[in-house]
This record gives structure tokens, C-alpha cells and sequence, in this order.
């Protein structure tokens, strides 16, 4: 169970308010989506609910541990057993080919078998290719793919299907929360596509820095069921 | 404007060497010219010492301005690849609408300004410490040298460095930019195709991936190698020569020495460094979000130099003392005053601590360094 109690964020030294007192609860196993206009805080919440920022005031406690107060080792052992990322600008090493940004991830849980999600996202003869060889999409799974071999207790995805078309987005989608019913994890999804809201079992709805709405959806659609 | 001033200015490494060469070129060039017009006045007893020492201002000159040129080189090239890759889009998108390579090649000529200024920096200051050299290279029997300005000291040391190497940047930028657009909007950084390796050598063993990106790493900046290694050489060598130069000959040229060497290393290593954390700033950043520890991150970045470190260092000390012997038996072998040299056990353990010393403070506060990039904020970035 992850806790939000009154988290308050600014930058620029209290010049851009960005968060103003948000509470949330999302039970473990869920899948929530937060909604929002751009600018409304979406991306900040979070950096703060994932421990990659601290809040100026309010807490976090996610099980029995509250992350607003441990320290940056603390919080760096943290994400490290328990925490995925899904970024929408991907962010995979240019360097580095498929295999090894996923290696990334795999190697903080000593998972080998790092090499069957490759397969499973759909990008089989791409082992050895570098990032720039790939398509948007491609790219996009590759980063998925480095979230999940990581083995997270929570998934944090950040409008991962922005950049994807369609058919890919309604694949990768399909893909993650079959993943997530084997598996078990807890999935924090952000995005501005009101469609995809009817997967999720929890809907948050955020505006400008605050929490507007929060419901229950009793019959989550599939990602082949939703409207795009 | 695809490269502005501040650019050219931020080559604190290229503006420190062109400073130094330019230094030690400015009085000993001067020393020798005005030398020579003394050479009349040269007796039996000192022509020993005196042709001696017009072979050390040769010998020095030839072999600072040398080295210190080729590694502003290196330093200027490498430095035009890493300004081009962290630029390719925004060059791309000028390429994409219809710049020609050679217009925005030709924009590269502000880099040939950090030359200028060490350079000018570097004569100004020399032309200040002759006073004082003049008087340290005194001989017994010979009248005080007179200083004189030589016109042809400036267009050498200044205004040729300048062009040649305004037209370097100019060229080189031309050849790098050589590639598609396409590419370059995409960020695609190296653009040759790799050379695929044999199945079977890659299928034999599985590293980890902080292996494979401390290898990667070193293998994206290989010229960063470079520079460390020049680092601990010119800390090496310049230290420990200074040291016996000290004993050897005159304090003050020993001194000298010693400066210029822990500048040089503490310039090329600070640089080498913040490019390289400054070109890792994101793969960093995720592998903080990811949850490895700055240790680790460290070992990734950093831990793969420090061969590139001990090979430098021992370089550096075979080199000065091949160059001091060569000094003392040869240029040298003539003048009485001069005592044999032979290798310093004990300034080469000083030597050797301190640098261990240094380059391990130095990882600590690029670790540190490394540990203040704000994950969120270089994600931001994009
Ligand atoms: N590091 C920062 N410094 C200053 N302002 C910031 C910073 N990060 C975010 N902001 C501001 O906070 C506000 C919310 O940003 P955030 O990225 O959380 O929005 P978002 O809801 O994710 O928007 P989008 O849907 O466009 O991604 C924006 O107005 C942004 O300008
Ligand atoms: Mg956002």
C-alpha cells in the first residue's frame, strides 16, 4: 500500500507551486491511472511517490516504510528493491545495444533470464542493435523491458504509450498488465488518454497541483476493449 | 549561431596549455635571441656554459612547444567531437534546412580564441618573469644580458597558434559533419557501422552490466584515456624533474617546473573528468532512478582510468629521466659546475604518494560531483 498524506512541492524556491497538499492511497496489487492536463503536476507526483523527490512537506509511506524519511542511501535501496521506471522519453543508454540497457535492470535483481522479456516485448533480432537503430516504439519496449527485468513491486509508467501508434500502444499495454496480473505488482500509470483510464482499477484525477477526483472501476477493459 | 564564444572560452584545458607553452617559449626564445648578441664577449673559461645554455633554451623549447602543441591538438579535436555529438540536433536541424557543412564548419573558428588567449596570456607573463630568469641564468664571467623585444616572438607565439589553429577547428568541424541529417536528428552518435564481433567470442561469457558499461564507457571516449594519462605523465615527470632540477641547477627553474606540472595535471584531469561526467550526466541520472549506488556509478565511470593513470605516471617517470641524463651527460658534460644525476629513490616515492593522494581526492569529488546531478532535473532536459 503506498500513502500520500498532504505532499507539497515547489521549485524555484517556492515560486512555481506545483503540488498543494496531495493525499492519495493506491492498494498494493492496484492498477491507478492519474489523469491530468499538462502542467497539472502529474509527472512531479510521481518523482515524489517513486522517492526520486523529496516533497517540501507531507509523506510518503509505502508498506510500513516512510521515504520521506530516510536519506539518499536509504532511498537509493529503496528504488533499487523495489521500484520500476517507464519514462516517456525513454531514457536507454545510446551506447549500450538492447541486450545490455536491459542488463540495466536485470542485474539489480540477478535476474538471467532477462533475455526472454526481450522476446516477449517483440524485439527478438534486436539483441545486439543500438538505441538510434530503433524505432519510437522499439525504444519504448526496450525500456519496458528494463523496467519489468528488474522484478518491481511497483511499476511506475509515464505516458508510455505517448510516442506509440495505435496498434504497438494497444499491444504494449495489452503486454504490461498481462504481466502485472501474472506477477502481482502494483502499477502507477501516467497519462493524458482518457481511454486507457477504463484498464485501471483506481482513476485519480489531477489539476493544477491538486487531487479532483478519485474512483473505483468495478470492470477494467482490456487494452483491445478500450477506445484510443 | 551554432557556436558562440562561451564555447571556446570554456576550453579551460586548451587556454592552460597554449598558456604554458607559450610562457616557457616566450623567455627562452627571448633569452636565446638576446643571447646571441652577446656571443662576442664569450671567453674561453665560459663558452662551456654559455653555448650549454643556449642548447637547454633550444632543446627546452623545441620539446615543451612540441608536446604542448600536440596534446592542444588532440585536446581541440576532441573537444569538437564531443561540442558536434551533444549538438547533433540542433545541427541537424540547420543542416535540415538548408546550411551547407562548409557554413557551419566555418562558424568553428571561434575555438582558435582559447589559443589566443593562453597564448597572449602566456607571453605577457613570460615577458613579466624574465627579469628573473635572466638573473637565474647569470654566468660567472659573462655580463648581465640585456632584455630586448624581438617583433618575430609574437606573430610565432600568438598569431601563427591562433590561425593554425582556428583553421584546425574550421577543417575538422567540416570532416565531422560529414554525415546525413536523418542521422543526426536521430542522436545517432557514431555513424560508422560497429564491426560485428563473432558469435561465438560474445556468447561465451556473460559480464555484468557494470562491467559492460565501465568497458563502454571507456570504449565511447577513448580520448579521455588520453588526457587522464597525459595527466598523471605531466604530474610525474614535472614534479619529479622539477625536484632534481632543484638540486641540479637553479631553485627558482625548479620551481618553475613544479608549477607548470601540477597545473597541467590538474587542468587536463579536471577536464578529462567534467566531460566525462558531463557526457554521462543522463545514463548516470538513470542508473541513480534504477537504484544502483554512487559507488557503483563511480566504478562505472571512473574505475576503468586509473590503468590509463598508473601508465602515465610511470611514463612520465622514465621520461624525466631519460631527459635529465640526456641534459646532464650531454648538453651539460662540459660545465664543472653541474653535478652528476642519478635517479631519486626517495622524490620518487614523495612524488608517488602525493599523486595517489591527488587522484584519489580527485575521484572523490567527482564521485561526490556525480552523486549532486538531480535526476529528475537532467530528465527534464529532453
Ligand atoms: N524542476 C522544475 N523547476 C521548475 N518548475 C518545474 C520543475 N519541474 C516541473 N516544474 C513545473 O511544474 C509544473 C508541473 O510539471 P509536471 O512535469 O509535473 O507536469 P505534468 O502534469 O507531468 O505535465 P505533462 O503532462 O505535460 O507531462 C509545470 O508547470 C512545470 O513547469
Ligand atoms: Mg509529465
Amino acid at each position: 500500500m503506498i500513502k500520500a498524506h498532504k505532499i507539497y512541492k515547489s521549485f524555484q524556491s517556492g515560486a512555481v507551486q506545483v503540488l498543494k497538499g496531495v493525499s492519495l492511497e493506491i492498494a498494493d496489487g492496484d492498477f491507478a491511472v492519474i489523469l491530468g492536463a499538462s502542467g497539472s503536476g502529474k509527472s512531479t507526483l510521481m518523482s515524489v511517490l517513486s522517492g526520486l523527490e523529496r516533497p517540501d512537506s507531507g509523506t510518503v509511506v509505502f508498506g510500513n516504510q516512510d521515504i520521506t524519511a530516510m536519506n539518499d542511501k536509504q532511498l537509493t535501496e529503496f528504488r533499487r528493491d523495489k521500484v520500476g521506471f517507464i519514462f516517456q522519453q525513454y531514457y536507454l543508454l545510446s551506447h549500450l545495444s538492447v541486450e545490455n540497457n536491459v542488463k540495466l535492470g536485470a542485474d539489480l535483481a540477478g535476474n538471467k533470464n532477462f533475455r526472454e522479456i526481450i522476446e516477449q516485448v517483440g524485439l527478438k533480432g534486436k539483441f545486439k542493435s543500438k538505441p538510434s537503430e530503433l524505432s519510437g516504439g522499439e525504444q519504448q519496449r526496450v525500456c519496458i523491458a528494463r523496467a519489468l527485468a528488474k522484478n518491481p513491486e511497483i511499476l511506475f509508467l509515464d505516458e508510455p504509450t505517448g510516442a506509440l501508434d495505435e496498434k504497438t500502444g494497444r499491444e504494449v499495454l495489452d503486454y504490461i498488465s498481462r504481466l502485472k496480473s501474472e506477477r502481482g505488482f502494483t502499477m502507477i500509470m501516467v497519462t493524458h488518454n482518457e481511454n486507457i483510464a477504463q484498464m485501471a482499477n483506481t482513476v485519480i484525477r489531477m489539476n493544477s497541483g491538486e487531487i479532483t477526483e478519485v474512483y473505483k472501476n468495478n470492470s477494467p477493459k482490456t487494452a483491445f476493449e478500450i477506445g484510443w | 549561431m551554432v557556436v558562440s564564444l562561451k564555447d571556446s572560452i570554456k576550453l579551460l584545458g586548451i587556454i592552460v596549455i597554449s598558456f604554458c607553452a607559450v610562457f616557457v617559449c616566450t623567455f627562452f626564445l627571448n633569452f636565446y635571441l638576446d643571447a646571441l648578441e652577446i656571443e662576442n664577449l664569450v671567453t674561453e673559461q665560459t663558452r662551456a656554459m654559455y653555448e650549454a645554455q643556449l642548447a637547454t633554451a633550444e632543446f627546452t623549447c623545441a620539446i615543451s612547444g612540441s608536446v604542448l602543441a600536440a596534446i592542444a591538438i588532440v585536446m581541440l579535436v576532441f573537444y569538437i567531437k564531443l561540442y558536434i555529438d551533444s549538438h547533433l540536433k540542433q545541427i541537424g536541424i540547420l543542416k535540415a534546412i538548408g546550411y551547407s557543412n562548409g557554413k557551419i564548419a566555418a562558424r568553428f573558428w571561434v575555438f582558435g580564441i582559447g589559443v589566443f588567449i593562453g597564448a597572449t596570456l602566456g607571453f605577457a607573463s613570460g615577458y613579466a618573469a624574465m627579469p628573473m630568469i635572466y638573473k637565474s641564468l647569470l654566468i660567472d664571467g659573462l655580463p648581465q644580458i640585456e632584455i630586448g623585444f624581438h617583433l618575430v616572438l609574437p606573430l610565432v607565439l600568438i598569431v601563427a597558434p591562433t590561425a593554425v589553429f582556428s583553421a584546425i577547428s574550421c577543417g575538422y568541424a567540416y570532416f565531422a559533419l560529414r554525415r546525413p541529417v536523418s542521422s543526426m536528428l536521430r542522436g545517432q552518435v557514431r555513424f560508422k557501422p560497429e564491426k560485428q564481433k563473432s558469435k561465438t567470442a560474445t556468447k561465451n561469457k556473460e559480464h555484468s552490466f557494470l562491467f559492460v558499461m565501465c568497458f563502454k564507457t571507456l570504449g565511447g571516449k577513448k580520448s579521455l584515456a588520453f588526457f587522464v594519462a597525459f595527466a598523471c605523465f605531466s604530474y610525474s615527470a614535472m614534479v619529479q624533474m622539477g625536484c632534481s632540477m632543484k638540486r641540479l641547477s637553479t631553485g627558482f627553474m625548479g620551481i618553475m617546473i613544479l608549477i607548470i606540472g601540477v597545473v597541467l595535471a590538474v587542468v587536463s584531469l579536471f577536464m578529462a573528468l567534467t566531460s566525462l561526467i558531463k557526457a554521462n550526466a543522463k545514463n548516470i541520472a538513470i542508473m541513480r532512478a534504477f537504484g544502483y549506488k554512487m559507488k557503483e556509478c563511480a566504478l562505472a565511470m571512473l574505475f576503468c582510468y586509473v590503468p590509463f593513470a598508473l601508465i602515465g605516471f610511470s611514463i612520465g617517470t622514465v621520461y624525466q629521466f631519460v631527459l635529465l641524463s640526456l641534459m646532464v651527460n650531454i648538453v651539460y658534460k662540459d660545465v664543472a659546475s653541474v653535478p652528476d644525476y642519478s635517479f631519486s629513490v626517495p622524490v620518487f616515492f614523495i612524488t608517488l604518494a602525493s599523486f595517489l593522494i591527488l587522484y584519489t581526492a580527485a575521484m572523490a569529488i567527482y564521485t561526490y560531483k556525480m552523486s549532486k546531478i538531480s535526476v529528475k532535473e537532467v530528465m527534464a532536459e529532453n
